[in-house]
């Protein structure tokens, strides 16, 4: 078991949350699909290590990312976990080969994971090298990101929840839940 | 953590079923699975032994659709209950939003349930969460079986406090849904909270927070949080059943104390950098990002002393072949 870590505050977890504006989120696409064509790779998706799909590219149908993201930050979980038995800090890439698909995970800044599905079209080390520069890339953006100053670009109504959010959710609860 | 994509106007938050082993975790899950609506859920993931224990996690995405414009996400999980499973069971309460903690009602598991309680603080505390400030819902479960014990006498054993709770008898599907719907509604109100408070108009993403220079905009939102009135939590109240007492309010209404106890907001921005975060962050070969300036700074001083090194060994060289040229011929 690590140390015990210190408690965080209320405010330190409502920063370590990961919100993504539109300008965000365009520019890591267009990363990902420069990154898709100069690898030959067939789709990525980048997951946040609690599981949850950032955004992805690439010929990957949206009923499956959920369930390969959860999978995705699990497995780097686990191998994390290794690591630290191991006295690692931490593995920074994965590569699973399958018989027609591959799946090359790659470690982005300290809070997301680049996962790349390629095949024969391709190879590993075309896929390694350009997944680098990527994660490289990637990561200078999050800096960018997190070193702006939120006042600077003040956001609309559709960057914002609604003051109607809270009545809203109620009534959906009582409409897939049921009313008990 | 949620997260939250404004460009694909999503919200995503992750709901972990913690207890002991057998307790109904995944029964729990496979009752929502069959009873949600088709649109709304997902596969039902699970990674089971062959005796279909849990051995790393179950997993089901609950699509919500829409709420006021925002597509909502549940990421349902459990845990392996059993004690030997723990490395496994802490990996997935990472970034957790929400826990249903399933408790089995039966008099002789009492101790596997406080076990597995403290297990849970325990690992929510390696993350740094205090197991308080995290929504939490009881479930006492097994509630059909003639051992069951009464419901003070398990709350009062437990220690769950004003926590919201329920029966049920997950085998049946029997306050399943009630003990999901009254956790998301927890959850979202804790979002809804945050932004009142101004947070959600920031953005942080893989950063250090105390390292970012644009933390001295936030105190203003921050220090308010203590002057906040207590939120009444209409959502929980009427998701609650006739059998759970109004104490729910209690628990809540501690919640702004424990902040008004945190230290002050204002001073964060002066807080140095973490010096935590200098160390061995040079070892990571891939996508080591340039938030970690440190990092790169280290990796060139490791380049200059090369070059040094480098240097050194040529003169070094040529000293000694002037030294032997001259030793021959003189």
């Amino acid at each position: 078991m690590t140390k015990p870590t210190r408690q965080l505050t209320d405010a330190e977890l409502r920063e370590r949350r990961l919100v993504f504006y539109k300008e965000d989120i365009q520019s890591i696409d267009s990363a990902l699909r420069d990154f898709l064509a100069r690898s030959k790779s067939k789709a990525c998706l980048l997951v946040d290590k609690d599981g949850h799909l950032i955004t992805q590219e690439g010929q990957v149908s949206r009923s499956d990312t959920d369930t390969l993201s959860a999978l995705v930050a699990g497995c780097f979980a686990a191998t994390r976990e290794m690591a630290r038995i191991l006295g690692e800090e931490e593995f920074t890439a994965l590569f699973h080969q399958g018989r027609r698909d591959n799946l090359q995970l790659s470690l982005v800044g300290s809070r997301t994971i680049l996962a790349v599905l390629f095949d024969d079209t391709t190879t590993i080390g075309m896929v390694r090298l350009y997944s680098a520069e990527t994660a490289r890339k990637l990561g200078m953006l999050f800096k960018k990101i997190a070193t702006r100053d939120p006042l600077s670009t003040p956001r609309g109504d559709d960057e914002q929840l609604s003051e109607g959010f809270q009545a809203a959710a109620a009534d959906t609860l009582d409409s897939v839940f049921g009313e008990n | 953590m949620v997260q939250i994509n404004f460009a694909n106007k999503e919200i995503q938050c992750k709901i972990v079923y913690y207890g002991p082993g057998m307790s109904g975790k995944t029964t729990n899950l496979e009752v929502v699975h069959k009873k949600a609506p088709t649109n709304s859920k997902g596969d039902l993931t699970s990674i089971a032994t062959e005796g279909d224990r849990t051995l790393f996690f179950d997993f089901m995405p609950l699509d919500l659709g829409n709420i006021a414009g925002i597509k909502t996400k549940f990421q349902l999980y459990t845990v392996p209950g059993q004690v030997y499973y723990n490395s496994t069971r802490k990996l997935v309460l990472q970034g957790v939003d929400g826990i249903v903690f399933v408790a089995d009602s039966q008099a002789d598991k009492i101790e596997d349930n406080l076990e597995s309680l403290g297990n849970l603080r325990g690992n929510l505390r390696e993350y740094g969460r205090d197991f308080d400030s995290i929504p939490i819902v009881f479930q006492f479960n097994k509630r059909d079986l003639p051992t069951a014990l009464p419901i003070e006498v398990l709350q009062e054993k437990l220690g769950s406090g004003s926590a919201p709770y329920f029966e049920a008898v997950a085998s049946t599907g029997e306050g399943v849904f009630p003990t999901l719907k009254a956790l998301a509604s927890l959850v979202l109100e804790s979002i809804n909270r945050d932004k009142r408070e101004g947070s959600l108009t920031e953005v942080k993403v893989a950063s250090s927070p105390t390292a970012r220079p644009g933390a001295g905009a936030r105190p203003a939102a921050s220090a308010a949080a203590p002057a906040r009135p207590a939120p009444a939590r209409p959502a929980a109240a009427p998701a609650r059943p006739a059998t759970a007492p109004a104490r729910p309010a209690d628990r809540f209404a501690g919640r702004p104390a424990a902040t008004a106890t945190a230290p002050p907001t204002a001073a964060q921005p002066a807080r140095p950098p973490r010096p935590e975060h200098t160390g061995r962050q040079v070892t990571e070969p891939v996508g080591r990002p340039a938030s970690m300036p440190v990092g790169k700074v280290r990796i060139k001083e490791h380049g200059h002393k090369s070059r040094m090194i480098l240097t050194l060994v040529i003169a070094a060289v040529i000293v000694a072949a002037v030294g032997f040229v001259i030793a021959k011929y003189i």
